[in-house]
């Protein structure tokens, strides 16, 4: 296999292009593969029950034809994709897949997936609450155990403490090596360009943890060492909003004067930055998940139960991590993108977008709907943008 | 665009047949707006709200604050005709477009209260608007939007905000049974936080006989609307979807005088009962066609049903989500939190158990499969949202398994329950003529494969 013989960012890009080609191999091989929609089915799960959990993405490139039949056009196009694709069996290699009620459509999409998609048994969805309230919390963790026990069952058998412990470690440390590979943006210029980087995740979301921490020690090595880095430019930009699975965009920025050196994104820092905390069980992973993962699809007061409410303070207590950020980044302009039909990130844009004012950080809201085409008249706003930061 | 061809004045006779019983609660509804403002002007605290199943509703109530609720002022901005400029001013403070209609009036209705008229009501709000929020409840039932667009106000008020909580709970997952306790404790405890809330905020006790009182109410309201529910399977159809929705509030709500909000449900359980004894149709046509409308329909131009109901259409069901299912028995559950949670959880919790029976995995669908049986449908009326996912991602698996499993056909016309620019009633008008013949060739197919209707 090709596989077999690339390494770093050959092989992320290898995998990047075909992201199914080491799950097939595992599948035959007997492992059974578990896709995971959005982030917060708990992935360590998979992992400590010998599966390998794989995210599921859409496809860009790919027009949504067989979806029509399940959906309506007016709901998130990154979630029709997907189901579209399971229509069309692009995900034959799944053994079952586990969604969220991250929000409305992500949650219908499982839904759908049962009754039209047939070629993953398996599946499970998992109520998520809307806030981080403690009881919230503590609900959270018994849906996380309900979603274990039906995985049990698929496994054939029991997730003991140690087996969770040694999964969460081992996840733990691909999101310190994802930091870490962030940290290769920090200088400027970057060492890592936005494109590579997005082909890196998506890659290491499509491998076992093991393999994918293998992958990103070599990607970090090698663009340490290597010679050739990525031109200095006038603007580093932060990219804002819900998945991008794709190169797209950031090929869009990076072919004009700027570099992405960072995001909040659900592909990128949001699926990293949070780490389980000791002891790792399952209040540990419902912790993890529900209140330290920072996604506008939950609500977080500035204080719980608070009695008075100060609009400045609200916006620094939800997107301080943004001007930490921002900070560390040396981030000089800001790109909020979204899919549309997006509501849990739409209604935060004028809010965001003042945030960042007071930063003074610029900033562009573009919408697009997940597909290649529809970014080519975004390229125009995107370069007017970059002229306005002088 | 126009909303029908045919102006008031030369109509004959009025096309739907409407409830005498329907204009008192809808009465209500608009003088309970007017109360609340004169509340509001004589110092007392005003509280926007979304509809929340109920667990909110009833211990606002009980603390005596007065409640006003964003969506369904919304409709009456759409239904006046005054919704735009509100739209308008969303758009312009950066919001997407894309989003929830009643999202926006709220959004531009609280820009223009707190960026254009100083804290004032516009001065084209209807019913004289809704006084500034001293409390805003959110909640994250059914739809992200609810506790998305409450957040977003901080940008105009600085009201505190809760978001209430409830499991979603209509999945094969939340069904298992060992599941039912644990989704009541965490919904009691949710509502016992909240509560608990309430009291700092207010600095006052909770009264709990009040608030037990209000349950036995909610219990009698949703008791009596459910027998009109049930009432309406009868053929010719005794009341059309357009007086359900003048008079769902109080029920959808509480809106208004409980006390007061049962007696009149009562007197359309009343009216409507007798209707069916002399076999009085909800339209003053023959009943040709039986149709459900599925889900929220365009506020703005809800005359273009005048127009269907001169050609024999009936729409004799309509927005599931619209309506209670019947209530538990709550009689042995001491707790007033835990029977509130109860109470509100059978919503969504009564719904799927048929669909895991049934084997398919949506309970919307399986819902609108026991309706369409129950009501004898004809057809469906699906109106998917321009603005609204929760009410419209279902809408194709619905319009395949009515058809698939029933043989029941579906019109489809895309609009918005508050932008009328997306919504064309002569489109609707177009495709009945061969709608009809649709329906007609799915009442021979149903018959031949042995279905009663």
């Amino acid at each position: 296999m090709v596989i077999a013989t690339t390494r770093g960012l050959s092989k992320a890009h290898e995998i990047y292009a075909d992201r199914g080609l080491r799950v097939r191999e595992l599948r035959k091989a007997g492992k059974k593969i578990i896709g995971y929609i959005c982030l917060y089915p708990p992935i360590e799960i998979i992992s400590a029950l010998g599966m390998v959990p794989f995210r599921v993405f859409g496809d860009m490139s790919e027009p949504i034809t067989a979806a029509d039949q399940v959906s309506t056009t007016v709901v998130c196009p990154f979630l029709r994709s997907i189901i579209d694709l399971g229509l069309k069996g692009k995900f034959n290699f799944l053994d079952g897949i586990v969604g969220a009620h991250t929000c409305d459509i992500g949650m219908t999409l499982v839904i759908s997936w049962r009754d039209y998609v047939k070629d993953a048994p398996f599946s499970h969805l998992i109520d998520v609450p809307h806030t981080d309230h403690a009881p919230a919390v503590d609900y959270f963790e018994g849906q996380i155990n309900s979603f274990k026990r039906h995985l049990e069952e698929l496994a054939g058998e029991k997730l003991t403490d140690d087996k969770l412990k040694k999964a969460c470690e081992l996840h733990n440390k691909q999101r310190k090596l994802v930091r870490d590979l962030y940290d290769l943006r920090k200088s400027d210029p970057p060492l890592l360009t936005s494109v590579e980087n997005i082909e890196v995740l998506v890659a290491i979301f499509s491998l076992p943890v093991d393999e994918g921490n293998d992958l990103l020690e070599d990607v970090i090595k090698e663009v340490k060492e290597r010679s050739i880095k990525p031109p200095k430019k006038k603007a580093r930009l932060l990219v804002w909003g819900p998945v991008f699975d794709n190169t797209s965009l950031y090929e869009l920025i990076e072919s004009a004067d700027a570099n992405v050196v960072v995001d909040d994104t659900c592909v990128g820092t949001r699926a990293f930055w949070a780490d389980v905390k000791a002891p790792y069980n399952l209040h540990a992973l419902a912790q993890r998940y529900l209140v330290d993962l920072k996604c506008p699809r939950t609500y977080r007061d500035t204080k719980h139960h608070e009695l008075e409410r100060n609009y400045d303070r609200d916006l620094d207590s939800r997107f301080n991590y943004i001007k930490k950020a921002i900070t560390d980044w040396k981030v000089n302009g800001a790109i909020l993108q979204s899919v549309k039909y997006c509501d849990t990130h739409g209604y935060e844009v004028p809010n965001l977008r003042h945030y960042l004012d007071t930063l003074g950080i610029p900033s562009i809201y573009i919408e697009h709907d997940y597909s290649e085409r529809s970014l080519a008249p975004i390229k125009t706003r995107v370069e007017a943008f970059l002229e306005t930061l002088g | 665009m126009s909303e029908t061809a045919t102006p008031a004045k030369t109509e004959k006779k009025r096309a739907i047949n409407r409830l005498k019983s329907m204009y008192p609660l809808r009465n209500l509804v608009q003088q309970d707006y007017v109360n609340t403002l004169q509340a509001s002007n004589e110092g007392k605290p005003t509280v926007w709200s979304m509809l929340n199943y109920w667990e909110g509703d009833l211990p606002l109530k009980a603390m005596g604050l007065n409640i006003v609720y964003p969506e369904n002022y919304a409709t009456l901005l759409a239904a006046s005709g005054a919704a735009e400029p509100f739209l308008d001013a969303s758009d312009s403070d950066g919001f997407p477009t894309h989003m929830c209609g009643y999202g926006r009036s709220t959004i531009g209705y609280s820009y223009r209260m707190m960026k254009e008229n100083n804290g004032k009501i516009p001065p084209d709000a209807p019913l004289g608007g809704m006084a500034k929020p001293a409390l805003l409840l959110g909640s994250g039932i059914i739809c992200d939007a609810r506790f998305k667009w409450f957040q977003a106000l901080a940008r105009y008020f600085d009201a505190p905000e809760w978001c209430l909580e409830m499991p979603m709970m209509a999945t094969f997952e939340g069904t298992e049974a060992d599941l039912e306790d644990y989704q009541v404790k965490f919904l009691t405890k949710e509502i016992k936080d909240f509560i608990e809330f309430l009291e700092k905020l207010l600095k006052k006790k909770m009264d709990w006989a009040k608030l037990e009182e209000l349950i036995d109410l909610a219990t009698r309201i949703h008791e009596t609307t459910w027998q009109i529910g049930e009432a309406r399977k009868a053929i010719p159809g005794p009341m059309h979807s357009t007086d359900f929705w003048s008079s769902m509030p109080p029920a959808l709500f509480f809106a208004g005088d409980m006390k007061v909000s049962l007696k009149l449900y009562q007197d359309m359980l009343a009216e409507v009962q007798e209707r069916v004894r002399n076999k009085e149709s909800g339209i003053n046509f023959p009943e040709r066609y039986r149709l459900i409308f599925a889900e929220l329909p365009p506020w703005h131009s809800l005359k273009f049903f005048d127009n269907l109901a001169e050609k024999g259409w009936n729409f004799v069901f309509e927005s599931f989500g619209y309506h209670n299912t019947r209530p538990l028995d709550l009689s042995k559950v001491s707790d007033p939190c835990e029977k509130l949670a109860r109470f509100s959880r059978n919503f969504w919790f009564n719904i799927f158990p048929d669909a895991k029976k049934d084997g398919i995995s949506n309970p919307v669908v399986e819902t609108y499969l026991k309706i369409a049986r129950g009501y004898k449908a004809d057809g469906f009326f699906m109106h998917p949202l321009i603005s609204c996912r929760a009410a419209s991602c279902s809408l194709r698996t619905i319009q395949h398994f009515e058809q698939e499993k029933l043989d029941v056909p579906s019109l489809w016309v895309e609009g918005d329950i508050i932008d009328k620019r997306v919504f064309n009633p002569q489109e609707v008008l177009a495709k009945a003529e061969a709608f009809e013949q649709t329906m007609d060739h799915y009442r021979t197919v149903r018959k031949s494969k042995g279905l009663d209707w």
